[in-house]
């Protein structure tokens, strides 16, 4: 409607085509750090009668070799503190007025909503695409605003581009402006790894509602398959 | 870049206004036509998120309904903030933009995910319940004074 209101529409043709794509339709085999909508098209809907509402990858990207701090300042190994859980990955940063909290907010909405016993399954996981800025006390006090339990993992750069791009998210180096506002580029999506195999089997697009995420976490919470 | 998108904003802009003009069935439309009449600009659901790193950067969302001719928002400034500036959201990143248009008869929406305001160097800590100002400059309407709530982290309108 609006004229400026351009990055939804986008998105949602995005969706749209991979809610349209074929089984036939090769996925997101190592896309090489494109743009998300890149990365998107190459996903594959897998024409199934899933409950879930998020988009079902069928192609399983490897939970990421990823070791940083975490918001402690204590070196955490992804795959190790996070084997038999469901995760949760977003990548970002703290300067972010928009997409960020808005993703992450969100999320926290919807763990809010489930019992404790369903949150102690899930992990939500968010890696700074900032780190010169967001220390591990930057980023506690950020995340503690939408989930207390929000893991937090800050530290070299090189090794979140190298975590991101097998996943189809494309990482840049943060540009600072003469006001000292900060902008970094980075896939806006989140990712689910499943812990039936520690792999991510499905992704939700920025701008993905409190309601699917509450309907999908749920599933997830309570091992329905995909 | 941000000429560039501006241009395109305003094709959209031509867009939707002959598509309006198509839904009305009678109304003639010109296309790219600033003598529609004054605008009659109004602001409605405005709202700053609390900001998630107390005192910490901050967005501002709302909409601007015009029930008049064509205008353009080309800066925001408030008492609250050091700084106020225009952005849109892509699907990446956020770009900088200069000037917003608000199509004759129409509206310009500031919403999560898409263009919205960004909001640093507060004057004070924003706290839940606050109501600040914001100071919408227009190209044509002049200068619009809105009362804008602090509302939760994840607040949507109507929710």
């Amino acid at each position: 409607m609006a004229p400026l209101h351009r990055p939804r529409p986008r998105l949602l043709t995005a969706a749209a085509l991979v809610l349209g794509a074929s089984l036939a339709l090769s996925a997101c085999s190592s896309s090489g750090g494109g743009g998300e909508s890149t990365g998107a098209a190459k996903v594959s809907r897998k024409a199934s009668t899933s409950q879930y509402q998020g988009t079902v990858l069928s192609k399983n990207f490897e939970k990421p070799d990823l070791v940083l701090n975490d918001t402690s300042g204590q070196p955490y190994d992804l795959r190790a503190r996070t084997a038999g859980k469901t995760v949760l990955l977003f990548f970002g940063y703290t300067s972010c007025p928009d997409v960020c909290p808005t993703t992450m907010g969100d999320i926290g909405v919807a763990m809010s909503k489930l019992t404790a016993e369903e949150r102690e399954k899930l992990a939500v996981v968010f890696v700074s695409t900032d780190p010169e800025r967001d220390t591990p006390q930057v980023l506690r006090t950020w995340l503690d605003s939408m989930g207390k339990d929000f893991v937090g993992m800050t530290g070299d750069l090189a090794k979140v581009k190298a975590a991101a791009r097998p996943l189809g998210i494309a990482v840049e180096d943060p540009v600072v402006d003469a006001k000292g506002a900060v902008t970094s580029t980075h896939g806006a999506q989140v990712l689910a790894f499943l812990p039936t195999d520690d792999k991510a089997h499905l992704l939700y697009m920025a701008g993905t509602s409190i309601d699917v995420y509450r309907h999908d976490l749920e599933l997830m919470a309570n091992g329905v398959a995909v | 870049m941000s000429s560039r998108s501006f241009r395109r904003s305003a094709l959209l802009g031509a867009g939707l206004a002959a598509a309006l003009a198509v839904g009305a069935g009678a109304v003639a439309y010109r296309s790219g036509d600033d003598d529609g009449g004054a605008p009659r600009l109004t602001v409605a659901d405005p709202y700053i998120p609390l900001p998630a790193t107390p005192g910490g950067m901050g967005a501002g969302y709302l909409t601007v309904r015009n029930s008049g001719g064509a205008d353009t928002l080309v800066s925001v400034s408030s008492p609250a903030a050091g700084s106020v500036t225009m952005h849109r959201s892509t699907d990446t990143s956020m770009e900088p933009v200069d000037r917003m248009d608000v199509p004759a008869g129409g509206t310009l929406d500031l919403s999560r995910g898409g263009a919205h305001l960004m909001i640093m160097d507060w004057t004070a800590q924003p706290a839940l319940g606050d109501e600040l100002e914001l100071d919408l400059q227009f190209a044509r309407a002049g200068r619009v004074v809105v009362k804008v709530p602090v509302k939760p982290l994840t607040y949507r309108p109507g929710s």
